[in-house]
């Protein structure tokens, strides 16, 4: 393992070609994937929200994850990528959980109970980055993740109060849930070996849907909920 | 940001949740008639008296649903008075700055107030930067006499204006 060390976006010019290439995968990953998450989960959950309380809080929940967009790309641009690359329609494809517009105001709290709960994931496996500005990010945008991950907590524990709503609620996890241990890549993945080689990540994809899998399951549980079966990927 | 100079100005200098559950002025009462025409204003006290009312079902939705249509209609008007990069960039740069300015604000509000939940503030941020972005989208349809002038203007009074409950405002 190689210690490299990237204090700076200054520094990162004269860091092994490898080393940037794998710093503007993940940057470009982030800013694509929260501007998608925004657009079509947070901003139109607005809509489905039943009260007043529950809109507002949902508006800045939106707010949250469309600054987190803007962080990512804010550093994609200090480091010199295109903001072309940065944006849905170029080249990186997003996670396959955004094909599915949201439907219902269940199917927006599953996924703040599940999908933020991977998106902390990721981002916890960022906290000791050797790139530096990358690991400050991470850091800055962990406690409006949690927020996040709580407002899914929050709102799943008022619908579960009556039959109805935790029916509501299962359903969408049943149909969401196959989607997000693919949030954390190939077995055999050759970018995430790239990450850790050069400390940019710390965990393999495995060891990241393993402890995904097992966290999402004892939240799920708190709530009286269960996560159906998925074929993993390979 | 050069189309909202001036509410991004104006933002940075109002008293953000600085007065809430005070006694109201005349002042207030007259911004609260022009922003809403109801019969009458009512005052909440407290931040979980504000949570209790944003929950229940005397908050309406009618007026949020209102004021959403408000809110698409200028917004198409803008779009045909500004190039659509110049104004999504000018909306969104406008939106991030603004949220993260307001909650330190609603934050500070809380931690004076004492015992109020985490998502409050939150709620209490998503609120005024709502009235900010609405604001902006009615400035940029060149729309003077928007009523979201005047639901700014209780912002930043110190004022949160939390909806409709019948044909009263009610306001904290």
């Amino acid at each position: 393992m190689t210690d490299l060390v990237v204090k700076t976006v200054e520094e990162l010019k004269d860091a092994p070609e490898e080393y940037r290439e794998a710093v503007s995968k993940l940057v470009i990953s982030h800013a694509i994937n929260e501007l998608y998450g925004a657009q079509v989960f947070d901003e139109p959950a607005i809509a489905y929200a039943p009260t007043p309380y529950a809109k507002w809080l949902t508006c800045r929940v939106a707010m949250e994850e469309y600054g987190h967009h803007v962080r990512f790309k804010g550093l994609g641009t200090e480091i010199g990528i295109p903001e072309a690359r940065m944006m849905p329609g170029e080249g990186k494809k997003p996670l396959s959980i955004f094909e599915f517009p949201l439907k219902t105001w269940e199917e927006f709290v599953a996924i703040k109970l599940l999908a933020d709960l991977a998106e902390i994931l990721q981002v916890e496996d960022l906290l000791h980055c050797t790139f530096h500005p990358l690991r400050n990010l991470a850091r800055a945008t962990m406690p409006e993740e949690r927020f996040h991950a709580q407002f899914g907590e929050d709102f799943s524990a008022e619908l579960v109060k009556t039959p109805e709503g935790k029916a509501r609620l299962q359903a969408a996890v049943n149909e969401y849930w196959p989607y997000l241990p693919k949030f954390f890549g190939g077995s055999k993945s050759r970018n995430n070996e790239i990450f850790r080689k050069w400390k940019i990540k710390q965990r393999t994809n495995d060891e990241m849907r393993e402890d995904f899998v097992k966290r999402a399951t004892e939240v799920a549980a708190k709530y009286g909920l269960t996560l159906p079966e998925v074929r993993q990927a390979a | 940001m050069i189309l909202l100079g001036p509410l991004r100005a104006a933002v940075r200098t109002a008293s953000w949740f600085a007065a809430l559950g005070e006694p109201l002025t005349d002042g207030d009462l007259a911004d609260a008639r022009i922003y809403v025409d109801v019969q009458g204003v009512d005052r909440v006290t407290s931040w979980a008296e504000a949570d209790a009312f944003l929950k229940s079902p005397t908050a309406s939705l009618d007026w949020w649903n209102h004021e959403e249509a408000q809110r698409k209609e200028l917004l198409a008007e803008a779009g045909k008075r500004h190039p659509e990069r110049a104004l999504w960039t000018a909306l969104s740069e406008l939106t991030s700055e603004t949220g993260d300015f307001v909650h330190g604000k609603a934050a500070t509000a809380a931690a004076r107030a004492g015992n109020v939940v985490p998502a409050s503030v939150h709620v209490a941020a998503g609120a005024a930067a709502q009235a900010v972005y609405q604001l902006a989208v009615a400035r940029l349809a060149a729309r003077e006499a928007s009523p979201f002038e005047s639901k700014f203007r209780l912002f930043a009074a110190g004022r949160w204006p939390l909806g409709v409950a019948g044909s009263r405002l009610v306001l904290f």
